[in-house]
């Protein structure tokens, strides 16, 4: 029997089941998209490789951690892409698989924590000024780039777990059952931590302004 | 979760509609009360504006090149090869060690005697010998340290000659 990506059930089956029900074979195309997605690493650097980029970044606020753990990850994605089982999306996947990998990188020591980093952790200003212009007046701009500063400045005082379970919830936009799946963290701990950094998040930014 | 039916929603109820787990009754008050939309819709737009930001820049970042290497086949072979060579050995050390305990046992039956044979001097160097050789085997990568280090097998060859 041929051997597929998504373990050893057969193409034939898949389409036999996705004949009769119409949620079957969304399911199953949902699939297959994600096989020639993770079969082709070229196509699987261009979906992902920014957004997992952005996500290790914002949650450690270290440049060049956030570049080896991106490569690490699209690497341990590809060469264990037949262990992806299609039970949620490839990128709720790869970000799981980014979160190991960031994990093991700090627990190697190699490299030093958010507040030590600063020196090549994220350059706000620099971030701030990628904001689409979107046809809006200059001051509009201005503000929107201030809210943009402010957001960030408050997520680096926030715990690592309270900025990755933010960055997951409202950039990945995850659900609180994916993150705890996989943070393995109960559901109410990820609720608490939430809870924490909305109460910082909605009562500092635009404070100022 | 409301501070009386004509206040707003707590913080706490503010954020659990955020979080996506917002109960009917917020929904309901949210719906009618542009106050507090206005708040659920600013975090919105402030969340929407440091994603688009921050992917933009993470997409202007200079692309690398993710290639996984090539698995060298040249690695494994060896190793597997080495072990079963151990394995082999290991089992033929096990047999021959039974069975020469078993014969021991069995020239010392015809005396009458039930204690085991004491093993001569020959019987220990040679299961040295044996045992020797299938350390070798189980770990043939290990250099040894006289021939890593050049050393002789006779430390007499570096003693310093004494002044008579």
């Amino acid at each position: 029997m041929a051997t597929y990506p998504f373990g050893s059930l057969p193409m034939s089956t898949l389409e036999m089941a996705s004949g009769d029900d119409p949620r079957l074979e969304s399911v199953s195309a949902e699939r297959f998209r994600a096989i020639s997605e993770l079969d082709d690493i070229d196509e699987l650097v261009r979906l992902h490789q920014a957004r997992i980029r952005r996500f290790v970044l914002y949650s450690t606020g270290d440049r060049d951690l956030a570049e080896t753990v991106t490569q690490d990850t699209l690497l341990r994605a590809y060469r264990g892409r037949e262990s992806f089982r299609g039970d949620c999306s490839v990128s709720t996947w790869l970000t799981g698989i980014a979160i190991n990998v960031t994990r093991d990188h700090l627990r190697s020591n190699r490299f030093k924590f958010w507040k030590q980093v600063q020196s090549k952790g994220v350059d706000v200003h620099e971030m701030a000024s990628f904001l689409p212009s979107e046809a809006v007046s200059p001051e509009r701009q201005t503000l929107a780039k201030e809210r943009v500063k402010d957001l960030y400045k408050v997520l680096e005082t926030l715990s690592h777990n309270q900025r990755t379970i933010f960055l997951m919830k409202f950039s990945e936009e995850m659900s609180v059952d994916e993150i705890s799946e996989i943070l393995g963290m109960a559901v109410n701990t990820v609720r608490t931590h939430l809870h924490r950094a909305l109460k910082a998040v909605r009562s500092r930014v635009g404070a100022s302004l | 979760m409301t501070r009386g039916l004509s206040r707003h929603l707590s913080e706490e109820a503010l954020d659990d509609v955020l979080i996506g787990l917002g109960s009917a009754e917020s929904e309901s008050h949210l719906a009618r009360c542009a106050e507090c939309r206005f708040k659920i819709e600013q975090f919105g737009a402030d969340v929407d504006l440091f994603n688009k930001a921050s992917m933009a820049w993470s997409e202007a970042q200079p692309a690398r090149a993710v290639r996984p290497a090539r698995m060298t086949p040249k690695l494994r072979m060896p190793v597997a090869f080495a072990g079963s060579v151990a394995a082999v050995i290991l089992a033929i050390a096990v047999a021959v060690s039974v069975w020469h305990h078993e014969h021991s046992f069995v020239a010392n039956d015809g005396g009458g005697n039930d204690q085991p044979a004491v093993d001569s001097q020959a019987q220990i160097a040679q299961d040295n010998e044996l045992m020797q050789a299938v350390d070798a085997a189980i770990s043939p990568q290990e250099e040894s340290p006289i021939d890593e280090y050049d050393l002789s097998e006779s430390p007499r060859k570096h003693w310093k000659t004494r002044p008579k």
